[in-house]
């Protein structure tokens, strides 16, 4: 395999990366279940129909038993598809924004601690060891409880306990891409240093930055189940976390409200997670054999 | 490993704890909501009078830089206030709470860290066979599982449906009488379902972390070296490699140290563990901000002990680090 | 490695099978355990300071009262062994039984009585108990005479061991806060069963108390008290026998199921006193529903039937004025607002909303099929009378509290007890000095009418008990006219226990009342 990369070496790295992922079937099945479920949660409502908080139907209705409602009916008698394809979106928007927010402050404090090392690395990196510090959903919780849940507040909240992990991997990039020869003949020529780290550095440290990105995307959906299913989540918004959280009650009488919901969790960080292995493989062709 | 690097490391400790009792100080009282109106809540119904006897008592009517230095002396003398719902204070409830945690989080971890390094080894073994793939895909679906859905579905099949193990906290109440061994035993079978359903997320990402070090240090020149003096296979793998690959486990394992207390807050909540998660939880939905803040604080300082004890373990498996600052 | 993993497979399957085996032990050799399951977490175990089921289940156990009630809600002596109300209604005399101790060996004296009495009207958030209370004599040792301002019906009732435990005056009265003593938690009684460990959150552990002046009991060697606040869990520890009784349950699916359990009765005997009402609050100050007619609009177009039958299943009881149905004040003759959507439109024109309006409803978080289902049920049933309904949640019980008792409401669902006597439980919602801001359950819907003050302060102090009934049927009547609230139901609380249990307590106190008789079968 290691000599396959020698062949590619005249092409662009980006090039190179989509060769490899366009070859790489997990994540390509992850990119389907991907684009299938953001559709769904898109347009589905569109075509089926209905507010997932009206009560349609007896409640606790098993699935498979009424054609109108495949899925069944939750504790009220709420069509559990309607929440399903409603409750998809808040919870990926929720996911994506808290991804952002978290990669912004990462990249942003790893950026610069990396880069200009001494007391501001010491600095910046004394303040994202103590965000590591704080136990992260406790925090969350805390923040969300604080200032009233909504989807804005749960996403910030997501994003102040989750940055640092980024942090430290930017930094590492910086410091390792900083000593290399083009950023020095960069600084040979008078660069100035917002120009070094935002149009030199960083766009050949992207490469970790992007599969981190897509995991941290993982991590914020699966962190917004968890704060909707205790409870702090925006109640007036239907999502995946509230589905099962509501209906937690009842399990003993109904596993298809917690069920389904959970799955959706699954096949949504399930899929988020192949496409970040194939971009961490496509990136780190030398390690593909792992 | 000198002792000036312990004592650093033990100052740098409790400057971050510093940090974290002035945030969550600031946080808490910054946020809106009046305190007093809370505390005569709990207790059913308020005069002014009352609020005002309130504000005396837990000190709110100072001002907050004030209270702030209060909090941070009280504090230094283990004093975290009195808990607003409950009539005790907060230390006592964390007190009460502490060793339930531990034992969850660590029994997890441990779970995870065996059952992880033993499928990444197997895995390791063969790196295109069945075993590789299966710890290939079990590790992204251990990922990918929220943790509170997994304990409610284990609730479902192994205390419902299956009435095999409790659900009802640490221990059966009937059984707190009796001697140690049984008390053991009962304590073992309350612990199942919610150890295990917080190892499965970390157990897939040991899994996945082994395999892959194990294979970095199976193509190392030592490990030729060693296959090349005539070593077992077996031995090469368990005595050899794994020795190597257990550094980046360590590591993980200590850096996860905070993300498992997050895990147990949720495992705590569905399996009515009585640990500090719970109390958290609880309290929050309480506003006992002392509690809150009490936890936090806890919480807080276990990751910082956990890492130190990390950095310290690391420079003692790693004679590379050691005598360095 | 593999011999390793072998090994511990092995161990650990030898684990279970012996904690499952011990688990399913008969428990009970003489008086035995009795596992009492609750949702509830008390903020201590001192009911003379707190109100509240959590607190008083322990409380009742630990702490003996003067009087305590059978079912037929007829005083009985327990600390008193006499008592007698004088002619005019102005004092009570109590001859106090005089071989009671408390746990610490002190006797049981008049002036520990006089001390609780005191502390309770000074601290307890039900004032009307002990409010005209204006003097307390205590001549001799094992005698108490309780001087009042003006004549107080309610007072037997009061003194019962939910409401007026007798604390021992050694231990208590050393000048700190009665609300944030530290006896609270571990607190020193005369009841049948004293305190060993109190776990906050998590376990109240009783051991029978073997000097109870009562001959023979209390039967049960322990009774613990186990929190779990998740009711599926619960329910499962009850179906396995790992919890006995389970009190206070509600949720439809849960009774039913619990029904259907081979080792279990359910009961809904023991919430007489309680008196729960589930009801939908509103704030007659806010300009769309000071208006009486929307307010009979809204009742006329819910249907408490639909309520009670299908959303409740049948476990509730349907509730149609301010005094709880199984109450003997209750007057059966109340409006009853059967559902009419005509009538219900017609009143909605009529007061110059023909063309709809927009109203909020709030809800008490927590259990759902009481509060937040009926204020969905709200939404669906009032569009059809021109109003929109927006929900608004609460995170938590305190920002409920903040909003409703901070009058910052339109609509709310609301749960109230009426806790033995109209005087201590009823009054407070429909009083007009009573409405004060800030202040859970109190008259948040700021309902005043000089009449119903008349009727209440009247039935308060009236002694004959006919004349008291009908002073409470008229003012039944003028509120189920002015609706300052709309009653829906009685919260389904029901009892489930061991079959195994005899006499179980299901008294108008339910587990609110010391538990000194209840044992295991033979």
């Amino acid at each position: 395999m290691r000599d396959q990369d020698t062949n590619f070496q005249a092409e662009s790295p980006a090039l190179e990366a989509w060769r490899m992922f366009r070859r790489n079937i997990p994540a390509l099945i992850g990119v389907a279940m991907l684009s299938l479920i953001i559709l769904a949660t898109l347009y589905g409502s569109f075509f089926y129909g209905g507010d997932p908080f009206d009560i349609v139907w007896a409640p606790q209705e098993p699935p498979g038993m009424t054609p109108e409602f495949p899925l069944g009916t939750d504790y009220l008698g709420r069509d559990l598809v309607a929440g399903l394809l409603t409750g998809g979106g808040p919870t990926l928007a929720v996911g994506a924004a808290a991804a952002a927010i978290t990669m912004g402050i990462g990249i942003s404090m790893g950026a610069l601690a990396g880069y200009y090392g001494g007391w501001v690395d010491n600095l910046l990196m004394r303040v994202t060891e103590f965000f590591q510090v704080l136990p992260a959903l406790l925090f969350a919780m805390v923040l969300v409880t604080l200032f009233s849940p909504s989807l804005f507040t749960i996403a910030m909240a997501i994003g102040l306990v989750s940055w640092p992990q980024t942090a430290r991997l930017t930094r590492a990039e910086f410091l390792k891409i900083k000593q290399l020869e083009y950023v020095t003949a960069a600084r040979a020529i008078g660069a100035r240093n917002k120009r070094i780290i935002w149009k030199v550095i960083l766009p050949n440290a992207l490469p970790p930055l992007i599969v981190s990105a897509t995991l941290t995307v993982g991590v914020a959906i699966l962190f917004e189940a968890g704060l909707s299913f205790l409870g702090l989540g925006d109640p007036n918004v239907m999502s995946w976390g509230l589905m099962i959280g509501s209906n937690r009650e009842y399990i003993l009488d109904a596993w298809w409200p917690v069920t389904f919901p959970g799955l959706a969790i699954f096949f949504t960080v399930f899929s988020v997670s192949l496409i970040g292995d194939g971009l961490n493989d496509a990136f780190n062709p030398k390690l593909r054999e792992r | 490993m000198n002792t000036s690097f312990l004592l650093r490391r033990l100052g740098y400790g409790l400057l971050l704890m510093l940090g974290v009792v002035v945030l969550n100080f600031l946080l808490i009282r910054l946020a809106p909501g009046d305190p007093a109106l809370v505390i005569a809540g709990e207790m059913g119904g308020a005069t002014q009078e009352m609020l005002d006897s309130i504000r005396e008592e837990y000190g709110l009517n100072k001002p907050v830089a004030v209270q702030l230095l209060l909090y941070i002396g009280n504090v230094l003398q283990g004093d975290l206030g009195e808990s607003f719902f409950f009539n005790q204070p907060v230390s006592s409830l964390i007190a009460q709470r502490v060793l339930p945690t531990i034992l969850l989080v660590i029994t997890a971890q441990v779970l995870s860290i065996v059952i992880g390094v033993v499928l990444g080894v197997l895995a390791a073994r063969k790196p295109n066979g069945v075993m590789s793939a299966f710890v290939s895909v079990f590790a992204t679906i251990g990922y990918a599982v929220p943790v509170f859905w997994t304990g409610i579905m284990l609730v479902i099949l192994f205390a419902s449906i299956f009435p095999i193990f409790p659900v009802e906290g640490m221990q059966s109440v009937k059984l707190r009488d009796a001697s140690g061994l049984v008390k053991a035993l009962d304590i073992l079978h309350h612990l199942v379902l919610p150890a295990f359903t917080l190892a499965v997320i970390y157990l897939a990402q040991y899994a996945r972390l082994s395999r892959a070090s194990m294979l970095e240090v199976l193509g190392s020149d030592y490990i030729r070296t060693a296959r090349a003096k005539g070593a077992s296979p077996r031995s090469v793998l368990f005595k050899h490699a794994l020795r190597n690959a257990a550094l980046p486990i360590l590591t993980v394992a200590g850096l996860q140290f905070g993300n498992l207390i997050s895990g147990a807050l949720l495992v705590e909540t569905v399996f009515n563990w009585p640990g500090m998660g719970r109390l958290a939880f609880e309290s929050i939905l309480r506003r006992d901000y002392p509690t809150i803040m009490g936890v936090l604080f806890f919480a807080s300082g276990m990751v910082v002990v956990a890492n130190i004890l990390t950095d310290m373990s690391y420079r003692l498996a790693d004679p590379r680090l050691r005598g360095k600052g | 490695m593999n011999c390793m993993s072998r090994l511990m497979g092995a161990a650990a399957g030898a684990a279970l099978s012996v904690a499952f085996s011990v688990a399913a032990l008969p428990v009970f050799a003489d008086g035995g355990t009795l596992v009492l399951g609750s949702t509830q977490t008390p903020r201590h175990l001192n009911g003379a300071v707190q109100s509240g089921i959590a607190t008083a289940v322990p409380s009742t156990q630990i702490f003996a009262s003067l009087l305590r009630y059978d079912e037929s809600w007829q005083p009985q002596p327990y600390l008193a062994k006499s008592w007698e109300m004088a002619e005019d209604g102005l004092s009570l005399t109590l001859q106090l039984v005089d071989n009671a101790t408390f746990h610490d060996g002190a006797p049981v004296t008049s002036a520990d009585v006089a001390f609780s009495i005191e502390t309770i009207k000074e601290n307890h958030p039900f004032k009307t108990m002990f409010a005209p209370v204006s003097e307390i004599e205590t001549p001799d040792p094992h005698t108490v005479i309780i001087h009042l301002s003006k004549p107080h019906p309610a007072l037997l009732l009061a003194l019962s061991p939910a409401l007026a435990p007798v604390l021992p005056k050694h231990l208590f009265d050393d000048g700190q806060d009665m609300k944030s003593h530290p006896l609270n938690s571990l607190p020193v009684g005369s009841g049948p069963f004293m305190v060993e460990e109190f776990t906050a959150g998590e376990a109240i552990v009783l051991k029978r108390n073997p000097n109870f002046f009562l001959e023979g009991r209390p039967k049960l060697d322990e009774i613990i008290i186990k929190i779990v606040p998740d009711t599926s869990s619960l329910l499962i520890a009850m179906e396995n026998g790992e919890a006995d009784i389970f009190p206070f349950m509600q949720g439809s699916q849960n009774i039913r199921r619990l029904q259907k359990a081979e080792n279990l009765d359910v009961t809904s005997e023991g919430y007489a006193a309680v008196g729960p009402i589930n009801w939908l609050a509103f704030n007659t100050q806010s300009p769309k529903l000071s208006d009486v007619r929307v307010r009979q609009a809204i009742a006329y177009a819910v249907d408490r039937d639909f309520i009670t039958k299908a959303l409740h299943r049948g476990v509730s009881a349907q509730q149609r004025g301010p005094i709880i149905e199984s109450s003997p004040y209750f007057d059966d003759s109340i409006p009853a607002y059967d559902v009419d959507l005509d009538k219900a439109n017609a009143l909605m024109a009529e007061a110059g909303f023909g063309d709809g309006m927009a109203l909020t409803i709030d809800y008490i978080p927590g259990p759902n099929e009481q509060q937040l289902n009926l204020a969905e049920y709200m939404k669906s049933q009032l569009k059809k009378i021109g109003i929109d309904i927006t929900v608004r949640a609460a995170p938590d019980f305190p920002t409920w509290a903040g909003r409703v008792g901070g009058h910052d409401f339109e609509m709310s669902m609301d749960i109230v007890f009426n806790w033995g006597d109209p005087v201590i439980g009823v009054h407070r919602s429909y009083l007009s000095d009573n409405i004060r801001k800030g202040v859970i359950w109190s008259n948040t819907q700021q309902y005043a009418s000089d009449k119903v003050d008349a009727l209440l302060d009247a039935a308060a102090v009236e002694l004959d008990e006919d004349k008291r009934r009908a002073l409470y049927g008229e003012f039944q009547q003028i509120v189920a006219g002015d609706l300052p609230v709309y009653w829906i139901n009685a919260l389904p609380y029901h009892t489930s226990y061991d079959k195994r249990l005899q006499n179980a307590p299901t008294g108008i106190w339910g587990t609110m009342h010391p538990m000194d008789q209840v044992s295991w079968g033979e």
